[in-house]
């Protein structure tokens, strides 16, 4: 099997300028995520209802939003739109691979979410007086879980992007699947609080991101743990998102 | 062969695509394959270039299996095809060239000029004219200086100037020795361009050959139409020679050559037959397409 970083490049160029001039990318990506995280602020700090924990508890909530908003939902329009577009027809026969353009996606996804992680820490911070307690050697750990759960969710949004015939579809699909995530997956709602739906935390990749991402940066405990949980479901969805692209029909 | 069909059948479900196609394609040459829409041109381009595998029969690309073949040799560009739209015309050519080893790959830059692309470097796709955005599909598709490259209905929907350029492209690609595989629905551009041609028609090749040949075996007969003066009645018998017919008012001869339209008019003039108008046809492979399906429909 062969690897070219080349070919990756190459792909990752292309996409990062494609995302870069698209405003409603950029928007979603880092705008509209700041002004949520100001609006929740507002609500955390005024405390009671579901928002009873400290400021810095919701930080996973927010990343894994952005997470579920870029690689997820982004990545699925790409494909679906690929397909349409007859780009993978194209691409298949080229020497790209369906493993250096996924990870050529991983790679852009990754940079974005990592600068928008920062970002919303930043503004978390900031605006919203949170205590985080990142030492250095968490950065990498933060780092690596914001990685896997990009890799992961650009697997799924690249399933779902070649199962559902329209790029509309793709996007209703993905938002479908990532919104119940969203409060299911111990990011913004603690697990037991949730009744009967308790038990689907433990099934989902965003889950383990989101201890991970809390253990990192506020409540210390290990991390290692959910982060190889994590990198299991990275790995499993990654190739199973390769493997279905749709190089042929 | 570069190109090789061998009893390549294809279906989807219960819809036949391909039913048993044969063909072969020599280095160098420039293959036209022709039909309706439907009529499985693209289903054949992607069995022949790995994007789909036949159901049954073989495809073979330089002679390997289409998945098996280098890659760095051969280049597609699909029908409605359409590369990332923010993209300006250099960036896409650079993308499409990073897919290849370096050392296999042709200069962006001089690309972009060639296609007469240079005063729209700062364009994004998404805003080329429809000329301007069929050229660059083009020059994407000549990234890596291909040997076997698939061109699936390059000219459709453009104006006769960008298609003008692209003919010009394709021509010199078969001037460089660059085996071209043709679809397409316009059959100018294939006399102009193609040495063979094929018809598929339902999934099956109704005829293949020189496009000359073609031409000749099923265009029909030259043909001179001669509007006359008084009544077309009257001048038919007036000519008792029975080489002329009537249609839509007017005196046919089929198969008048073009050195024999003299001795025609002469044949007239002699029987007093007065005309103002005369119209000779030659005809082409419009005429043999429309025949052939034609044919194929009735059956």
């Amino acid at each position: 099997m062969s690897f070219s970083v080349r070919r990756i490049r190459g792909e990752a160029t292309a996409e990062l300028r494609s995302f870069l001039r698209k405003p409603a990318a950029v928007f979603f990506t880092f705008v509209f995520p700041a002004i949520l995280v100001a609006l929740f602020a507002a609500v955390v700090g005024a405390g009671g209802g579901f928002f009873e924990e400290p400021q810095g508890y919701y930080l996973p909530g927010y990343l894994a939003f952005v997470i579920l908003l870029t690689p997820l939902s982004r990545l699925s329009s790409t494909v679906a739109r690929g397909r349409d577009h007859r780009r993978f027809e194209k691409l298949a026969t080229t020497p790209l691979t369906r493993i250096e353009w996924l990870t050529a996606h991983v790679l852009v996804n990754g940079v974005l979410i990592v600068g928008a992680s920062v970002l919303i820490a930043g503004l978390l911070i900031t605006v919203g007086g949170a205590s985080l307690t990142v030492s250095f050697a968490d950065v990498p750990v933060v780092i690596l879980g914001v990685v896997l759960g990009v890799a992961a969710f650009c697997g799924v949004g690249a399933l779902i992007g070649a199962a559902v015939s329209s790029e509309d579809g793709a996007i209703a699909v993905s938002n479908g699947v990532g919104f119940p995530m969203l409060f299911l997956a111990d990011t913004f709602v603690a697990p037991e609080t949730l009744g009967v739906g308790a038990p689907v935390v433990e099934v989902l990749p965003l889950t383990y991101f989101s201890r991970a991402v809390r253990g990192a940066t506020f409540t210390g405990e290990p991390t290692a743990g959910a982060l190889v949980i994590l990198a299991v479901f990275a790995v499993l969805l990654f190739g199973l998102g390769a493997y279905f692209l749709p190089w042929q029909d | 062969m570069q190109v090789e069909a061998d009893d390549v059948h294809k279906s989807y479900g219960d819809t036949v695509a391909l039913n048993g196609v044969s063909l072969s394609v020599k280095e160098g040459e420039v293959f036209a394959l022709v039909g309706p829409n439907g009529a499985g041109k693209t289903t054949l381009v992607r069995c022949l270039t790995g994007t789909t595998r036949p159901t049954s029969g073989e495809a073979r690309l330089m002679g390997e299996t289409p998945e098996k073949t280098d890659k760095k040799t051969v280049s597609v560009l699909p029908q409605e095809f359409s590369p990332p739209e923010r993209l300006k015309p250099e960036e896409l050519v650079e993308y499409y060239a990073s897919l290849y080893p370096a050392e296999a790959t042709r200069g962006a830059d001089s690309l972009v000029e060639e296609m007469g692309l240079g005063s729209s470097r700062e364009t994004r796709y998404a805003d080329l004219s429809g000329g301007q955005k069929s050229r660059l599909k083009v020059a994407v598709s000549l990234v890596n200086d291909p040997d076997v490259i698939f061109l699936d209905e390059p000219t459709t929907g453009i104006d006769p100037e960008g298609r003008e350029d692209i003919w010009g492209v394709i021509e010199s690609l078969a001037d460089g020795g660059t085996t071209v595989f043709l679809t397409t629905h316009y059959m100018r551009e294939v006399e102009r361009l193609a040495n063979r041609v094929a018809l598929i028609d339902e999934g099956e090749i109704a005829v293949i050959g020189d496009t000359e040949e073609v031409v000749r075996e099923h265009a029909g007969e030259p043909r001179l139409v001669v509007r006359t003066v008084g009544s077309v009645e009257d001048a038919l018998d007036a000519l008792e020679d029975g080489r002329a017919n009537t249609e839509d008012g007017a005196l046919v001869f089929e198969g008048v050559l073009v050195d024999g339209i003299g001795e025609t008019l002469d044949t007239l003039e002699d029987a007093g037959v007065e005309y103002d108008e005369v119209r000779w046809s030659e005809p082409g492979l419009e005429e043999a397409y429309l025949r052939l399906t034609e044919e194929e429909v009735h059956e």
